[in-house]
């Protein structure tokens, strides 16, 4: 393979995307873990829905939410004066909401892993909510977290089908890693197609030695 | 068109507004992160008259590929500016167009899909122009199992048959309407498989997943193997045309790759794929 710039575009647009669902979805994860509101089943299942929805339709609400034709687009396009679809941020875009899910599921469970116990003991001392949730759920629950980032990491790094409808297969730009493996071999460039296969297939394996090693309870 | 204003009062409406706003004030941030890799957005943004282009985007149908990749060479060689190809059906290519894919130049399998482009204000028309007049042929890996005439494909050894999606690739509509000219689609159908555009058609045939297909006699060409070329009387004519879908010296370097495709230079390229125009000598299987 000569070309590596869909490998360098992939890991930042999984980064950035990481990064973006990691604040999101820790955030919401503590809201569905801890609080009690009306309406909180119908949130988890919204953002739940990336998982089980099929990435190509996932993608197309994408694009007509964000497209040249949307509000959205338009106002992004009056301000910054190009389409936001079609651009490497589409790619983030996509790849988080892709990422948002694992995060989430992965990260209310780790905070209701977090013994109720030691939270009271410094609430009993006084401490407001946030200093609780700073002080011993946030740093109890990390391992949990982490893992959920990292799941969330490996999603974003394999989004096709959604990255390919919202951001499209422009080389340089949007052209991630898998969909360059996906257009190698529509170009017959087999020996590319295996080496991106396989370079994508080693970094989930990494990936999830992580999140076992993270998962396990008796380290 | 009329905007929805008398339907909804003005305060959801500023409210909505202000919803979008700050959505776009928050991508706006991740922009700013994540667009320092894109050269060909910047230099898009900033036009410096006269200032050589450093890259252009064209958005081709697959049936191009093995055409385009050698004479975007040639053109990188001669001007100084490179050109990045994305290749897909052209139906695909048109949407994504439409929605505001930052694309310099669009070449379609189809003149139709280049008039929706020129009609969602998307293409110039000024620059809209035919560049071939493309053909398909019967393709199998194993050129003994080439059939001499579509008709061929009635036989039973014909277990699966690879087209391009008729609905959204020009060779693939072509292809259904040579199986309709000849009498046959019905004895076929369910014999059918789809391509998601006629590259991954011919990929489906090459790799043994289909027994034939019906592709772009380019891509048979560029392969090298046996073809049968299917009579363009069978379908409507393939008319490929290409425009120009960006403005400013973006435009300019765009127009001048078209003009490149279509000058005698170009040309001994693309009749060598096949691509011929009325007039032209065909390539011999």
């Amino acid at each position: 393979m000569d070309d590596w710039s869909p490998l360098w575009l992939s890991l930042r647009v999984a980064t950035l995307a990481t990064a973006l669902s990691g604040v999101v979805g820790v955030g919401l994860a503590y809201l569905l873990a801890k609080g009690r509101f009306p309406g909180r089943g119908v949130l988890e299942a919204i953002l739940t829905i990336p998982i089980v929805l099929p990435p190509t339709v996932l993608g197309y609400y994408l694009l007509v939410t964000l497209g040249a034709n949307s509000p959205i687009g338009r106002a992004w396009e009056d301000l910054v004066g190009a389409p936001l679809v079609f651009t490497p941020t589409a790619a983030v875009l996509a790849a988080s909401i892709s990422a948002l899910p694992f995060v989430v599921r992965t990260g209310r469970a780790a905070f209701e892993d977090v013994d109720a116990r030691l939270e009271a003991a410094i609430r009993v001392a006084g401490h407001p909510e946030w200093r609780v949730a700073l002080l011993v759920t946030l740093p109890m629950a990390r391992r949990g977290l982490l893992a959920g980032v990292a799941l969330g990491f490996a999603r974003a790094l394999g989004d096709f089908g959604a990255t390919v409808m919202v951001a499209g297969n422009i080389p340089g730009r949007t052209q991630t890693l898998p969909i360059a493996v996906y257009d190698a071999v529509q170009a017959g460039a087999d020996d590319v197609a295996r080496t991106g296969a396989l370079v994508l297939a080693a970094i989930a394996v990494v990936v999830l030695l992580g999140v076992t090693h993270l998962s396990d309870r008796r380290r | 068109m009329t905007r929805p204003e008398r339907t909804s009062g003005p305060r959801p409406r500023g409210r909505r507004r202000a919803g979008a706003l700050a959505t776009v004030v928050a991508l706006v941030v991740l922009a700013a992160c994540g667009g320092a890799s894109t050269p060909a957005a910047t230099s898009a943004a900033t036009p410096q008259p006269n200032a050589t282009v450093e890259r252009i985007t064209v958005a081709a149908a697959s049936d191009l590929r093995p055409a385009f990749e050698e004479l975007g060479a040639h053109f990188e060689a001669e001007t100084g500016t490179a050109v990045t190809f994305s290749f897909g059906s052209s139906g695909q290519l048109r949407e994504q167009i439409v929605n505001g894919a930052p694309f310099d130049l669009f070449a379609s399998a189809n003149v139709a899909f280049v008039d929706d482009v020129i009609e969602a204000g998307r293409g110039d028309e000024e620059t809209k122009a035919d560049y071939a007049l493309g053909r398909i042929v019967l393709w199998a890996s194993d050129p003994e199992r080439v059939p001499a005439s579509v008709d061929g494909l009635v036989d039973e050894q014909y277990r699966r048959i690879a087209i391009a999606n008729p609905e959204h690739a020009p060779y693939g509509l072509a292809a259904k309407q040579a199986l309709e000219s000849a009498g046959i689609y019905g004895a076929v159908a369910d014999r059918l498989v789809y391509g998601e555009n006629i590259s991954d058609t011919f990929r489906i045939a090459e790799s043994g997943n289909a027994d034939v297909a019906i592709v772009a006699l380019s891509l048979a060409v560029a392969d090298g193997r046996r073809y049968a070329t299917i009579p363009d009387g069978l379908h409507e004519p393939l008319h490929q045309a290409l425009v120009v879908t960006s403005s400013g010296d973006q435009g300019a370097a765009a127009a001048a790759f078209a003009a490149f495709v279509t000058s005698p230079a170009g040309r001994r390229v693309m009749v060598r794929y096949g691509f011929t125009l009325p007039g032209e000598p065909e390539p011999q299987s």
